[in-house]
């Protein structure tokens, strides 16, 4: 193993000796070895191998191939020049840094490094340009230039400096500062210097224009220095300035900038150049204002202006001596409640003076008052800006003047009105606008002289109240802004008060903001009332607190749940407002903004539904239904009520009492009981409790074919009038669903005929007839027919005298169905005394009514499903076949009633068969 | 020091006629050869109160006033008033030549026996002030057109430091050589003051070209 090891070892050595003894000797090389090459330039390069390398691996010059950088040149830039040289060429050269090298392929593959060199591209120097020097005083002189284009090269930069008769040595930059150098000998003034600047890199050598001066003009003094200020007890508009000039003084002359500012101010303001154009050590500032802090600073320049301004010196301030106060206070008053009767409590106020208007500390104020027309004078020194006295309600002068270190300010003066005084002439057309940050006021001066303005303003507030600032004006001004700490979106009332010689004038009002901004809450909108289709909303007017500006108008948004929203905009005047259109049974969400100048805010949203109905709405559908069912069952009460006596032989039949009855006698052979209910029982039952007994005579009259025509006729429209037997009264009392006498030619039988008999109430006649001789005795539940026809012997007499030849006469049993006590005769009699007067056919249309009354009056039980459609066809206005009949029978009865002879068949005989035989 | 003038003297001359075309004369040469002068002044006597101070009491002491001994190969600057003003402005400004080229050789073997650092830099600055004040002299003298004065070969001043000076006179002679020398910035300001008022410049602005073939 060991062995391995140093066999690998020692081949490795063996392989790297071999190797380092073929670079020692190089295969070839390249002309040339380096190169330096100008961008944009051609450049060719040659590679010659040796010839026994060549045999060595078996080559020649077509197996040279180069790269530059591991990339292999294409082989169109070569040129095979002999059998061991090749060169390549590179156009137009751009920058480069690289490496070229030669290699030959031995053996067809194995790439073989023949030499290689590098290449550097780059510029020549360009001409130095703007060579200039300065001399810091106390310093050596340091040149620079501008060294043209980047040359990517090393560039060697040497200044040079020479006097007519000596030349100085080369200045080298340093390597961090190419372009500028600093001369290492002291600097002669007053002796021309020639300097310029040669610059040198591998691909050529240039230099500057040549500069000639006289350092002493480059020179960079150094700034004065110790600048003090001092000031002047006899002018309080002047300071002193001194300072130490720099050493350059002693070589040239000097000029100055002096500049000075107030100690607040930043802009500097300058002292004309030509006052101090000559070498100096103090100055004196004039025109400054009295008791004010200035800043000073100074430097300096060779007076001809040739070289370089120093730097500026330290700043030193002075502050100017007082003078007396240049202006009066603002001055003015406020009455204030007192308890005290014929006093006024006067507080009078004024303004410290601004420090340029008090030029000195101001020690205290001198107040004076007279009282008009009197010599009296009140003298108060106060510190404090206010002074409360107590004054009559006579018209008083006050008089301020300020006092300071110096002397005392002209006085301001100031006129109380008397109690009594009225206020008049304000100023005119008053405005207020913000502009460049400023609450600006504006007004047209009124016609009097005015002494002055005050203008008063505070902040409009619910929550605080309105303290108020002022400031005074001159009587000329007409425009001017608020000096106080005015805050934006607060609401300022500003007062405008012109003063007069003789008192202050009426006062004007006006509010204004410095800066709108949107309300910081939005209006809460509510409803007021809301209809199906439209809803009133109403709000409040926004807090002056929270408008934080003119609020210009509302907006009122409104959806649906699921609609687009709506907005509707509102002037800011309303707080009220109408929303129409809105759809029923929906529930809407409003919400409400409000918008100054500079935005809006919305309000909290607010839901509200309409209802489905309209107010009355319910009121209007009920109350006719209520009033209309209301009507109705008066009507049906009404009805009942006149027929309570249908109505309570219906439900409580009246059940005469066999045993009561005068004349009952009960007959052997009982009639069946009629059934209402049933045809076939009609005659069954033996119970009879609702029969009359009816006795007709068949007796033919003369008339009796025409009746019968009638009636024919009749018949045949029967049909047509079959529907109508559902009307009111049918329905009210008469719901049997039997078939009236007249549904049907087929239906005309017995039972029907009964009905028909029963009809012909001619009860009495049946009566009458039956009294003598005929004792057919039917069984009545009524006996009012009875008893009727007892009390009526005169009646039966009539008829029966008219019926004297009827015979033989017909009796049979009719279903009694009226209540005897509404005496059907009467009526029966009293309407055939009506018709009277018409033809028979006119009777006939004329009486439908009457007969219907007359119906119902007296029908049976039977009869009812007559009288059913007789009241059906009444309704109808139609004549039916009942009808005739009925009328017919009237007809009858008429005829009887006024003795004509007149055929007297019930027509139910003919057509029930129950002619009498 | 000899070597030293002559190396003066030789490139002086090697200063070609100034170039006059369009040259505006020699009014402003004369004004900056002036202003260096007063300069030199004023460097002097920063320099004189140093070196003075370097030499010691008594020759730094205000009253000190020695007799001029051993100092005799030194222009001398003190001149009669009336000989002064006889003189014409070429002969003026040759003798002020001649002075400082002599007085630059004695100044530089000065610079050499200085101590301190700091005096031997100030003394070097002098020097070359004091090269460059030649210059201007010889500028003025082209442009005025006379011809710079040749050096003469057996007037070899005789400042030379050797064992023939005692260390006080040693310091005499430099006490001397400031002394002459301020005298005769003071001389050269009032002749080129005259000489400034005689030839007033037509022209404010003008530059001096000098070509340094020689060199």
């Amino acid at each position: 193993m060991l062995t391995l090891i140093w066999l690998v070892q020692a081949l490795c050595i063996s392989l790297t000796t071999a190797s380092i003894d073929e670079l020692l000797h190089s295969c070839g090389h390249i002309n040339p070895p380096s190169a330096v090459v100008q961008c944009g330039s051609n450049f060719t390069a040659v590679c010659v191998v040796k010839e026994e390398c060549m045999d060595f691996f078996h080559v020649n010059a077509n197996y040279i191939y180069w790269k530059t950088s591991h990339f292999t040149i294409p082989k169109e830039q070569y040129t095979i020049i002999n059998k061991t040289a090749s060169s390549v060429t590179f156009t137009n050269i751009g920058l480069l840094n690289t490496h070229l090298t030669c290699n030959v392929l031995t053996f067809g593959q194995i790439e073989q490094n023949v030499y290689g060199i590098t290449i550097i591209s780059g510029f020549p120097p360009e001409k130095p340009k703007n060579l200039d020097c300065i001399v810091d005083e106390g310093k050596k002189m340091l040149c620079h230039w501008d060294p043209g284009r980047e040359t990517h090269l090393e560039t060697n930069f040497t200044l040079k400096s020479e006097w007519a008769t000596e030349k100085f040595a080369d200045c080298k930059p340093k390597h961090d500062a190419p372009s500028s150098c600093v001369l290492d000998y002291t600097i002669v003034y007053f002796v021309n210097i020639e300097v310029w600047v040669e610059a040198e890199n591998a691909l050529g050598k240039t230099k500057s224009d040549h500069i000639n001066f006289d350092p002493v003009d480059k020179v960079k003094p150094s700034a004065p220095r110790n600048l003090s200020v001092s000031n002047s007890e006899e002018l309080s508009s002047i300071l002193k300035l001194a300072w130490s000039n720099p050493y350059f003084k002693t070589v040239a002359r000097l000029k100055y900038n002096i500049q000075y500012r107030t100690k607040d101010a930043s802009v500097w303001s300058q002292i004309p150049c030509e006052d101090t154009a000559s070498t100096r050590s103090s100055f004196t500032v004039q025109d400054l204002k009295p008791f004010t802090e200035y800043v000073f600073r100074i430097r300096c320049i060779k007076a001809d202006g040739k070289g370089y301004w120093s730097d500026w010196s330290q700043e030193a301030s002075g502050i100017t001596y007082e003078d007396r106060p240049s202006k009066t206070p603002s001055f003015w008053y406020k009455i204030e409640p007192s308890h005290v009767h014929a006093y006024r409590s006067v507080l009078l106020i004024w303004k410290t003076l601004p420090p340029f208007k008090a030029n000195g500390k101001i020690l205290d104020f001198e107040v004076t008052l007279t009282r008009w027309k009197s010599s009296q004078l009140q003298n108060y020194t106060v510190n404090d800006t206010k002074l409360r006295v107590n004054l009559t309600n006579d018209r008083y002068i006050a008089t301020l003047t300020a006092r300071n270190l110096v002397g005392r300010s002209d006085a301001s003066v100031l006129t109380i009105p008397a109690f009594d005084f009225q206020a008049a002439h304000p100023v005119m057309d008053l405005k207020a606008f913000p502009k460049d940050n400023m609450l600006w006021v504006e007004w047209i001066a009124p016609n009097e002289s005015v002494s002055k303005y005050i203008l008063e303003w505070c902040v409009l507030s619910d929550k605080s109240p309105c303290i108020s600032d002022w400031q005074q004006e001159d009587g000329t001004v007409h425009r001017t802004y608020l000096r106080g700490n005015l805050t934006e979106s607060k609401c300022y009332l500003i007062t405008v008060t012109p003063v007069y010689a003789d008192g202050p004038g009426s006062s004007e009002s006006i509010k204004a903001y410095l800066k709108q901004a949107p309300p910081s809450k939005g209006p809460t909108v509510r409803t007021k009332k809301v209809g199906k289709n439209e809803a009133v909303l109403e709000w409040d007017q926004l807090p002056v607190d929270v408008q934080n500006g003119f609020i210009r108008n509302y907006t009122i948004f409104y959806r649906t749940n699921v609609g687009n929203e709506t907005a509707v905009n509102v002037d800011s005047s309303h707080t009220e407002y109408t929303l129409s259109s809105l759809t029923s049974d929906t529930l809407y969400m409003v919400r409400m903004a409000a918008y100054t100048d500079e935005g809006g805010k919305d309000g909290p949203e607010f839901t509200f539904t309409t209802p489905k109905f309209a107010q009355g709405e319910i009121e209007a559908i009920v109350v006719p239904v209520c009033l209309a069912f209301l009507l109705t069952t008066l009507l049906g009460v009404l009805f009942c009520f006149n027929k309570r006596d249908l109505i309570k032989k219906h439900i409580w039949p009246n059940v005469p009492d066999p045993s009561k009855s005068h004349i009952a006698q009960w007959s052997p052979h009982t009639p069946p009981r009629h059934n209402f209910s049933s045809k076939n029982q009609m005659y069954s039952d033996g119970n009879f409790t609702d029969v009359s007994v009816v006795e007709i005579e068949a007796n033919v009259k003369k008339s009796f074919p025409d009746d019968l025509k009638s009636l024919d006729l009749f018949k045949k429209e029967k049909p047509s009038t079959e529907g109508h037997s559902s009307g009111i009264g049918g329905s009210s009392c008469m719901s049997s669903s039997r078939p009236s006498i007249s549904s049907s030619d087929e239906t005309e039988s017995a039972q029907n005929t009964s009905s028909t008999i029963q009809y012909s109430t001619v009860v009495h006649s049946g009566y009458r007839h039956q009294v003598p001789s005929v004792q057919v005795f039917s069984r009545s539940e009524s006996t009012q027919p009875l008893l009727d026809s007892e009390e009526r012997p005169e009646d039966l007499q009539l008829v029966d005298h008219n019926a004297d030849d009827i015979l033989p006469r017909q009796q049979y049993f009719k279903q009694n169905c009226s209540q005897q006590e509404t005496n059907p005769d009467i009526s029966h009699f009293e309407q055939s005394k009506q018709v009277s007067s018409v033809n028979e056919e006119d009777f006939v249309r004329l009486q439908q009514q009457q007969i219907s009354n007359h119906i119902s009056q007296s029908c049976g039980s039977g009869q009812m499903k007559m009288f059913q459609e007789v009241s059906a066809a009444d309704a109808f206005g139609s004549g039916t076949e009942g009808q005739i009949e009925r009328f017919q029978t009237v007809g009858m009865e008429a005829a009887i009633d006024e003795g004509t002879p007149k055929s007297y068949l019930p027509q139910t005989v003919r057509q029930g068969g129950y002619m009498p035989q | 020091m000899l070597a030293c003038l002559c190396t003066v003297l030789w490139h002086l001359p090697a200063v070609p006629a100034l170039n006059r075309t369009g040259d505006p004369g020699p009014g402003p040469s004369i004004q900056k050869t002036y202003d260096l002068t007063r300069y030199l002044e004023h460097q002097l006597r920063s320099l004189a109160g140093t070196y003075l101070n370097y030499l010691g009491p008594p020759f730094n002491e205000p009253d000190f006033n020695p007799p001029r001994l051993g100092a005799e190969t030194l222009p001398r600057a003190t001149v009669n008033l009336e000989v002064w003003r006889s003189l014409n402005d070429k002969l003026r400004l040759t003798q002020n030549y001649e002075a400082y080229s002599h007085l630059l050789c004695y100044l530089r073997g000065l610079n050499r026996q200085a101590a301190t650092a700091e005096l031997r830099r100030s003394l070097a600055h002098f020097c070359t002030s004091l090269q460059g004040l030649l210059g201007s002299i010889a500028g003025v003298m082209a442009a005025l057109g006379s011809p710079l004065p040749q050096p003469l070969p057996g007037t070899e001043p005789t400042w030379a430091p050797g064992p023939a000076h005692s260390d006080f006179l040693q310091k005499m002679d430099d006490f001397w050589l400031l002394k002459e020398l301020q005298t005769w910035l003071w001389r050269s300001a009032k002749d080129f003051n005259r000489l400034k008022k005689k030839i007033q410049p037509p022209a404010a602005a003008v530059t001096l070209h000098l070509e340094a073939h020689g060199f």
